[in-house]
């Protein structure tokens, strides 16, 4: 384990180094002075050369990278200069919100992605294979916002079951905060979830050929027991796989999902904040990102091992 | 007649680059015609909007937010313009967007992939950097782009450019690594034939086929890339329609009026279903 951490760590940390320069760079690039850029409109000379001052304008750029960087990691993310408070509390506001999403999504994603896939690995019947495998074409072809709007129609417009605009805390109020959670979760898990029953059901067919199931027919054991202890149960690497790399998928599928049901989660900040050029949020909100999405294949890899002995981590 | 017309068709054929001759073989299929068709309609639609939309996108009138109707199929907006007159406009957008930013892509992913003929190191080094797009998930890039160029056309056309390449890159790579070692590109460089020419002789035409294919995918996510950043305002900038423009604002009057979202959408699922009509044809076409 610790090995394997090792060995990944050189490209983990020039991914997140790279990204860290890009997020440091942005209100850098950006036409016009750091400092007027970041104190939004109208600023007075007062306010730019406070800016000037805490973010150390006058220092070379290695410093004032080197103060950013180690701000993160004291746990100072920064402040916004045009709401006048700090990037901490206003993630704190909204992490709550996309976290809600993440998590349904995330459970959508292993439900649906599990039970569509060995439905079409175990499917026998011609037409219900033809069926299963068009549906898995189709979601794994339109982007969860194209599902979002469909959702919406379906269930908002044309039947009034469910509401598509807004967001009610699920830890507040859990009857009617998951009622305004399952079509944003659902949008943004169909796609992921197609993509991991594909995956399932190529495993499963590869599975079925080998000798140990030959060996378990003649022995006479039942479909339903050859199908989930011997097929299923060995595809289960593929599938995490699948769902580790598709969670990144969930989070970066977030940002136009929330703006479609107007949820005020992260991504609704990240767009508010590149609308209103508060970069210091941004920097914060893109850097922590990539560090999740980095993070969350890492530890697909090491659930993986765990799964299965025969791959060990760093050999 | 006929015989004298299918030797010339013959002729035809031969004169034709045997890899290009491939390609084409994939538009003889169904999916292939179908996907093609669907295509010609959409684009010779966006580029005739001017003639059949004389009055150009912006026009208005004193009814707004109607349902479908003959004259206008896919009813009128909030300003009372007509939504199918401002959609095709839109296409205009989205397909310059795309027919301008993913060859490009594919043919800068190509050449950089291929940086690890110059050295080992380089080649290594380029694949890190990919790795760093990649690292940007989804609509990541794009927000940082209009964060610093602002939003528009530029943001959304670099947003595109810079996130197809990586994977022409990877496959032009991988084709590198397999051939590089294969007798007949050894005997290549015995002869003497000098590195760019076997890069263009013998790599090239190894990537081709599969570079093709993934463009016309990206054809199709930079179309999403698009709508993705419009829906969240980041994108195009009202009043100019794009397809995403319109589905942002369709969204919004969506109890209203349904067909202000449908509409747009629907020319967005043909145009995504048109490439990947085109893009299983080729694929099936390159492993025939």
């Amino acid at each position: 384990m610790t090995r394997f951490l090792l060995r990944k760590a050189p490209s983990v940390f020039f991914v997140l180094f790279a990204s860290s320069i890009i997020a440091f760079a942005l209100p850098r690039l950006a036409p016009g002075d750091v400092a007027v850029v970041l104190a939004g409109e109208n600023p007075d000379a007062q306010t730019i050369a406070a800016i000037r001052e805490q973010l150390g304008l006058n220092k070379s750029p290695v410093l004032q990278y080197a103060d950013w960087v180690g701000g993160l990691f004291r746990g100072d993310l920064g402040e916004s200069f045009l709401l006048h408070r700090s990037v901490a509390s206003l993630i704190g506001d909204r992490v709550g919100s996309t976290l809600e999403l993440a998590v349904l999504s995330t459970l959508f994603v292993i439900v649906i992605g599990a039970g569509l896939g060995i439905m079409a690995g175990s499917a026998r019947i011609g037409w219900v294979r033809a069926l299963l495998d068009f549906t898995d074409s189709l979601f794994v072809a339109i982007p969860s916002f194209v599902v979002g709007l469909g959702l919406i129609l379906l269930f908002g417009v044309f039947n009034r079951w469910l509401p598509v605009s807004g967001e009610v805390g699920v830890l507040q109020n859990p009857a009617i905060g998951i009622q305004y959670l399952v079509l944003p979760s659902l949008a943004l898990a169909l796609g992921p979830a197609a993509v991991v029953a594909r995956f399932i059901q190529t495993e499963m067919a590869t599975m079925r050929k080998a000798e140990f199931v030959d060996l378990a027919v003649s022995k006479g054991a039942s479909r339903r027991r050859i199908t989930f202890r011997h097929v299923f149960r060995n595809s289960l690497g593929s599938a995490v796989v699948a769902v580790g790399l598709q969670v990144g998928h969930v989070l970066a599928g977030a940002v136009v999902i929330e703006a479609i049901f107007a949820r005020n989660g992260l991504g609704q900040l990240a767009v508010t904040s590149v609308q209103s050029r508060d970069f210091t949020v941004l920097q914060v909100l893109i850097l922590g990102a990539v560090f999740v999405a980095v993070v969350c294949q890492l530890f697909t890899e090491i659930i993986l091992a765990a799964l299965d002995p025969r791959i060990r981590l760093g050999e | 007649m006929t015989s004298i017309e299918a030797i010339g068709r013959a002729r035809a054929t031969r004169r034709l680059n045997p890899t290009v001759a491939r390609y084409l073989s994939a538009f003889r299929t169904t999916r292939g015609i179908i996907g093609l068709t669907l295509l010609g309609i959409l684009v010779l639609a966006a580029v005739l909007a001017p003639v059949l939309f004389p009055g150009g996108y912006d026009q208005q009138g004193s009814t707004s937010l109607t349902g479908m109707s003959a004259a206008h199929p896919f009813g009128l907006d909030e300003f009372g313009r007509d939504i199918l007159t401002r959609s095709v406009y839109g296409l205009r957008i989205d397909l310059s967007l795309i027919f301008a930013a993913v060859p490009l892509s594919m043919a800068l992913g190509m050449v950089l992939g291929l940086a690890g003929a110059i050295s080992e190191r380089l080649g290594e080094a380029v694949q890190r950097l990919f790795d760093v797009v990649i690292g940007f998930p989804g609509l990541l890039l794009g927000i940082c782009l209009v964060a610093v160029l602002g939003p528009g056309w530029l943001a959304l056309f670099l947003t595109i450019l810079i996130s197809g390449m990586p994977t022409a890159g990877r496959l032009a790579r991988a084709a590198w690594l397999s051939q590089q070692s294969r007798e007949y590109v050894l005997a290549a460089r015995v002869l003497g034939v000098p590195k760019p020419k076997v890069l263009t002789r013998h790599i090239v035409p190894n990537a081709m086929d599969s570079i093709v294919v993934n463009g016309s995918v990206w054809m199709v996510i930079g179309v999403y890339i698009e709508a993705g950043l419009s829906i969240v305002g980041l994108g195009v900038q009202p009043p100019t329609p794009s397809l995403g423009v319109l589905l942002n604002n369709g969204l919004r009057f969506v109890t209203q009026a349904p067909t202000y979202l449908i509409g747009p959408a629907l020319i967005l699922v043909l145009l995504a279903l048109a490439f990947s009509l085109i893009a299983d044809a080729l694929n099936e076409a390159v492993n025939r």
